[in-house]
């Protein structure tokens, strides 16, 4: 075939820029370290990477959050505990104040410590994080939850939720009201429609509530000499019974609520004695504060109204109601710490098929960058030498 | 007929051959210069009575080797490449604007909604909300920035489009001036060819096939008619018809069209290949396409974002405004004029209008039988602009264990009931809907028989349910009629450009190489070599020394004779 000089020159010139291209990619690949320097090289390989650091970006974040998470729960788990260990500590004084051998100024001594816990514990129920936040104040993190002993709760029920995975909130903080007004239980007795006798309450166990809407009516017939006990459909009777004679009424029937009474006085007439407990919610500042002023009152017998008997059942149900939030706080930290393992874990696969889309295997590059160089050079040398190749050069 | 004459045609024979020799020696660089061959005839022999005697050589006529056939080929490769180059040149920096990893929109969205979610961690500070904002703004800005670039792009293509029409018309001038010419030499009367007219008048129709496929059509004259497009007449003769640059007021900015002849026919549509069908392919196929998608995308941002924003409640309790300012109509979202449209970091919109109570704590005491159900607010349904209190009254959830209902009632409005079978419904999604409120409300757990739970006006500053509600706005499909994300429609847009420029890339390869094979052939064909114009000079030198010895035998036979006299 007949070739023009020119074109051949040309020809030859092109090929050589070709390489010289193909060898400036190559060589940006390996300084950069990336395969795809544009999107177009690998049009599939690039969307990839938009999602796959879309992901790690995401993950990263979840991590993020998982950790505040954890610090919020942490430091929640904390003020609970130590809440617990105040409540444990005034239930220890108040057995000890109860006890009949202390007089009343035993009382007063250990009422003025258990009212210094009680401050301890709201101040700490009043907790504020590094921003200034209410712990326990739901979504009203600006609002102290319990301004004084007697305040009323403050705040909302709001649990504020991080996201801590992909679709998994955790829920970062519990309201007040859900953890320090526990249940609250009074028990009272009416004996207006009873003449002669009088009802004595001389223990009180820690089932001692009645059913709500329940009432418990002890009546003494003096014809029978029987004492009859009735709480609904529940009837039990002691026979024969005499003043004084302490029953527990456990013993009679264990649906029976957990109380020790006694009839006292004239035992002559019909008398009917009726006892209720009304369950209500108050916060667990009152209920101790109600307990330091009978204390201090030295009013602290079972038939004392408010009824103060009821008062470690109550204090119970307190401590009983913040360790329950408790376990679900230290459930919420485990599950935040799985969580974290699987975003751990997700980011490292993420990373690696990123790695295995974008990085460059240097190897391959290397090795291909020696391959252009040799074309480049052979192509440049073979250049030379046919350029130098003519007729002229012979005439 | 002497032998003296016969050596003289030999010689000036070999003369006129030299000439060409070097004229093509001369050329060898020349663009479009095809190669020429001086063409020997025997002259008119002298009939001797019984015989013929030759009588010598003459020049027949100087020829350009030229083939037609391979020359509209190579016209109509350099048409394809040069439309495909074209195409790929502007194709390469849209693809290199989205698809950076550095530049483009995903980091400004990633980085946004991490923002968001700093927020929800710590609603109440104005730090975080502070980073939000700016990361709005740069997201605003990322936006604004590709749109100006894809503008400029158009630009450019613009421009492309009016030096291209100056030069189509200046090209078209001088081939009718070549045609002229060409008309001129050939009415002579002596019928020859002028080659190098013919050569530059077919490297000037091979530039015109840059910029456009060019049809032409060889006239008696030895003019030429070169059509464009449609079959539109760009040269006739020794006329040339203009192109001009018009207004295309179809878009918005006015972009450059091309008219035809005086009346300015819009005729952009139809011219086809070379650069000119390359800058009107990409404008439409690659800028245009990827300028909608991303105006969509922001329509798409700003309008998710406006409308959950507005559901939510300000640090100060004042209901949300727009995220981003949006002009209206919206549906003319142009990505290169969204802006941020709030600038207190107050004004972020992170609270819920209406929370839940679980129980009304004064009127409803908590009893030993109360179960764990559970209701949770999970987005506000009503439309906005919302007023607030959002709720006329307290809206009371009541629990009949009996018929698995919730009935919901705020003392105004008919009362609802909401179906909950608590051993199997645990986590479900239910409406309610106007008049009373628009909530969708989540019920878990196991409640008791005559469980209260509350739905209240509520705006408190440690709410983060909004911000929880803005962050989902990443992963939820919210574009293209539910179907993609953000990240996945600025994908679908990346992956769209960086398919068309990877397609665009082989074409042009392989354009390039047909290019190459029909320049190949034509310069196979017409194209100077050198060692041949060599061998030929040695050729021709050595038939003009032959010729030289042709005259001295003449002169030697001469002299002989004179000598015998």
């Amino acid at each position: 075939m007949r070739i023009s000089t020119s074109y051949l020159f040309d020809q030859n010139l092109t090929a050589m820029l070709a390489q010289q291209a193909a060898l400036g990619k190559t060589q940006l690949q390996i300084s950069t370290g990336q395969r795809i320097l544009n999107p177009s090289d690998d049009p599939v390989g690039a969307v990839e990477i938009l999602n796959l650091q879309r992901e790690i970006n995401l993950s990263d974040q979840y991590l993020t959050n998982a950790d505040k998470a954890e610090n919020k729960l942490v430091s929640e788990e904390g003020v609970l505990s130590s809440s617990v260990n105040i409540l444990q500590k005034i239930n220890e004084l108040s057995v000890q104040a109860l006890n009949d051998t202390n007089g009343l100024s035993d009382r007063q001594a250990i009422a003025q410590e258990i009212t210094q816990l009680n401050e301890q514990l709201l101040s700490l129920v009043n907790t504020q994080d590094s921003s200034g936040n209410y712990l326990f104040s739901g979504y009203k993190s600006d609002v102290q939850p319990y301004s004084s002993i007697g305040a009323s709760y403050a705040g909302d029920s709001g649990q504020r939720s991080l996201q801590i995975g992909a679709g998994v909130l955790i829920e970062t903080n519990d309201p007040g009201n859900a953890i320090f007004e526990p249940e609250h239980i009074q028990t009272s007795l009416d004996s207006s429609a009873a003449t002669d006798s009088n009802l004595t309450i001389t223990e009180m166990g820690k089932n001692s509530a009645i059913p709500d809407g329940a009432s418990l009516d002890i009546n003494f017939n003096p014809a029978t000499n029987t004492l009859t006990v009735t709480m609904g459909a529940l009837t039990q009777t002691v026979n024969p019974y005499e003043a004084g004679q302490e029953v527990k009424l456990t013993d009679l029937d264990v649906g029976l609520p957990d109380i020790t009474l006694m009839l006292e006085g004239n035992l002559t007439a019909n008398d009917t004695h009726q006892l209720t407990t009304s369950q209500t919610t108050q916060t667990i500042f009152k209920t101790i504060n109600d307990f330091v002023m009978a204390l201090n009152t030295n009013a602290v017998s079972l038939n004392d109204s408010p009824n103060n008997g009821d008062f470690l059942t109550n204090l119970a149900a307190g401590i009983g109601a913040i360790v329950d939030v408790q376990a679900s706080v230290g459930a919420r930290i485990n599950i935040v710490d799985q969580q974290r393992e699987i975003n751990d874990e997700l980011t490292i696969n993420l990373e690696k098929t990123l790695s295995q889309i974008k990085d460059l295997d240097y190897a391959e590059a290397i090795s291909r960058l020696a391959l252009q160089e040799l074309g480049l050079q052979a192509s440049q040398q073979t250049f030379a030498q046919v350029q130098n190749l003519s007729l002229f050069n012979y005439l | 007929m002497s032998l003296l004459t016969t050596g003289v045609s030999a010689l000036l024979t070999a003369q006129g051959s030299l000439a060409t020799t070097s004229h093509n020696i001369s050329n060898v660089n020349t663009e479009g210069y095809n190669r020429q061959r001086t063409e020997s005839v025997t002259t008119t022999p002298s009939f001797q009575g019984s015989h013929y005697v030759g009588t010598g050589v003459t020049i027949g006529g100087v020829e350009r080797i030229y083939d037609n056939f391979i020359a509209s080929q190579v016209r109509t490769y350099t048409s394809q490449q040069s439309q495909q180059n074209t195409f790929l040149t502007f194709a390469e920096q849209v693809d290199d604007l989205l698809g950076g990893t550095d530049v483009g929109l995903n980091n400004g969205l990633e980085s946004f909604f991490n923002a968001v979610h700093e927020v929800a961690n710590d609603p109440t500070s104005i730090s975080a909300r502070q980073v939000m904002l700016t990361e709005g703004a740069i997201l605003a800005n990322s936006f604004n920035t590709i749109d100006r670039q894809l503008e400029q792009f158009d630009q450019q293509i613009d421009s492309l489009l009016s030096t291209s029409i100056q030069d189509i018309n200046s090209l078209s001038r001088g081939i009718a001036e070549l045609n002229n010419a060409i008309i001129a030499t050939g009415s002579s009367g002596t019928g020859a060819q002028a080659n190098d007219l013919l050569d530059q008048r077919d490297r000037l129709i091979n530039e015109l096939s840059t910029y456009t496929s060019v049809n032409v059509i060889q006239e008696d004259t030895g003019a030429v008619t070169i059509l464009v497009g449609n079959g539109q007449a760009l040269v006739v003769g020794t006329a040339n018809v203009e192109l001009h640059e018009i207004a295309d007021t179809s878009t918005n900015p006015v972009r450059v069209g091309i008219g035809y002849g005086p009346a300015m026919i819009d005729v952009s549509t139809q011219l086809t290949g070379g650069s000119i069908g390359g800058a009107f392919q990409v404008r439409n196929d690659v800028i245009d396409s990827a300028r909608a998608e991303i105006d969509a995308l922001a329509l798409g941002v700003t309008t998710s974002f406006n409308e959950q924003h507005r559901k939510g409640v300000t640090l100060d309790g004042a209901m949300g405004g727009d995220l981003f300012s949006v002009p209206t109509p919206p549906a003319t979202v142009d990505a290169g004029s969204i802006r941020l449209a709030i600038t207190d970091p107050r004004d972020l919109a992170i609270a819920f209008p209406v929370g839940v109570t679980n129980a009304d704590l004064t009127t409803s005491p908590i009893t030993a039988t109360s179960g764990s159900g559970d209701v949770e607010i999970t987005s506000v349904d009503a439309t906005p602009p919302l007023t607030l209190p959002l709720l006329a009254a307290n809206i009371t959830l009541t629990f009949d264990s009996a018929t698995n209902q919730y009935t919901a009632d705020d003392g105004v409005n008919p009362a609802v009931t909401i179906n909950y079978d608590p051993s199997a419904d645990s986590g479900i999604s239910v409406s309610l809907t106007a008049p009373m409120a628009e909530l969708t409300l989540t019920l878990t757990g196991v409640p008791a028989d005559g469980d209260v739970i509350t739905i209240g006006n509520s705006s408190s500053i440690g709410d983060n349910r909004n911000a929880l509600a803005l962050a989902d706005l990443q992963a939820a499909k919210t574009l293209n009629s539910g179907t993609q994300s953000f990240s996945d429609a600025y994908g679908v847009t990346v992956a769209n450009v960086a398919t068309r420029t990877h397609q665009a890339d082989i074409a042009q390869q392989t354009q390039q190489g047909l290019l190459d094979q029909a320049n190949l052939r034509y310069e196979s064909l017409s194209g100077v070599n050198l060692d041949e114009e060599a061998a030929n000079l040695i050729k021709f030198q050595q038939a003009y020394q032959a010729a030289s010895q042709i005259i001295t035998v003449s002169n030697t036979i001469f002299n002989a004779l004179i000598n015998a006299v």
